[in-house]
């Protein structure tokens, strides 16, 4: 059967939608043990209770997603000087006494009437966070202090385009459709 | 006087909950946690088909929102703000186990389902669930977005990066493929 977009919504298939989602709209009883895990977690001793998580796929050398235009590495630590209450929830702390912090340059060349901005699992995909800055012909960069570990990101380009960089492995979550790149950053 | 601090801090609004989180109060975003786990675990549960993928994205979407806290610029905003989040926990989740296991196998062609009699309605959710495991990952995220989370196309535009003509795609095939393996035939 062939469809068209422009005959959708129909109605038909419109309150089909409707009526099977009222149907999962009942609560689902998931328990109380995600928060009790999640509490525990963060009351440990820590950087607000920073969970680490292994990254779960191959790693590969910084010095590789140089060579391959994914980042450039530059090994240096940042302090980010953020004051917060004891206990208090915070970014983490990226300090110069942390070896293993990487500073990554994230850069996109495209033609961009405003703006680009970058959007990933290190800024947990707010639009906001991370704006690139315009550099020379149609080059857009923005460095990032990271941690080790496999970061899924994607460029939005005048607020509305996802555009995955061109230069970057395709994320394997890209099962969902969103064009997505992926950096795993290395241990030193 | 127990009583009433406990109402007081169940009417708290988010954004007062936020600011205590912020000042050093755990217990406070243990009722931010408990205030949408039930809302955001159902999205969890759906998209990825069983309790323990949800609650395993849950999880990760709590302590990844609890360190980001600093960054939720409109604590009134909150939900939205950690939805975000969680629908991209799940895209890991998903993906993960998606090359892991096979999930809920999918049903074949199921003759119509009568939900007339309440007794029935946990079966029909039930046949619902198997049948939107037979779904690609990205039409059954759609799906959920658009009719259970009741979202506008330009919100789950934002949310997923995703173009509306793309969205209202994936919605139209979910809800033919849906129609099939339930055997709904409402012509």
């Amino acid at each position: 059967m062939t469809m068209r977009i422009d005959e959708f919504p129909d109605a038909d298939a419109d309150e089909f939608g409707r009526r099977l989602g009222s149907e999962l709209q009942a609560p689902v009883p998931l328990s109380d043990r995600v928060e009790q895990r999640v509490l525990a977690s963060l009351r440990q001793p820590g950087p607000a209770g920073r969970t680490e998580r292994r990254p779960r796929h191959r790693q590969i050398l910084a010095g590789a997603a140089l060579a391959a235009g994914v980042a450039l590495v530059f090994g240096l630590g940042v302090l980010t000087g953020r004051r917060t209450a004891p206990g208090a929830p915070a970014e983490p702390a990226l300090a110069a006494s942390q070896p293993d912090v990487r500073v990554v340059e994230f850069a996109l060349r495209i033609a961009a009437d405003s703006a680009v901005t970058l959007v990933g699992d290190f800024n947990d995909w707010d639009p906001r966070a991370t704006p690139l800055r315009p550099a020379s012909d149609g080059l857009w960069t923005v460095t990032l202090p990271l941690r080790p570990g496999r970061y899924r990101y994607t460029f939005i380009v005048d607020g509305t385009r996802w555009r995955r960089d061109p230069a970057a492995p395709r994320a394997l979550e890209d099962d969902f459709g969103t064009p997505t790149s992926v950096i795993t950053v290395a241990s030193r | 006087m127990a009583l009433a601090a406990s109402l007081l801090e169940v009417s708290a609004s988010d954004a007062e909950l936020v600011q205590r989180v912020r000042l050093g109060d755990l217990d406070a975003y243990g009722l931010l946690m408990t205030r949408y786990r039930l809302r955001f675990g159902r999205y969890a549960f759906h998209l990825l088909g069983n309790e323990s993928d949800a609650e395993e994205a849950l999880q990760d979407a709590f302590t990844r929102a609890y360190r980001s806290l600093a960054r939720c610029r409109e604590p009134e905003r909150f939900a939205a703000w950690l939805f975000r989040i969680l629908v991209n926990c799940c895209r890991t989740t998903g993906s993960r186990r998606g090359r892991e296991n096979a999930r809920r196998a999918p049903i074949e062609a199921a003759g119509a389902v009568g939900v007339a009699h309440p007794a029935e309605r946990a079966m029909y959710r039930e046949e619902i669930g198997r049948a939107l495991a037979g779904l690609p990952a990205e039409q059954r995220e759609a799906f959920l977005l658009k009719y259970v989370e009741e979202l506008s196309y330009e919100e789950m535009v934002g949310l997923t990066g995703v173009g509306e003509s793309a969205l209202k795609m994936r919605v139209m095939r979910a809800c033919a493929r849906l129609r099939e393996l339930l055997g709904d035939h409402a012509d």
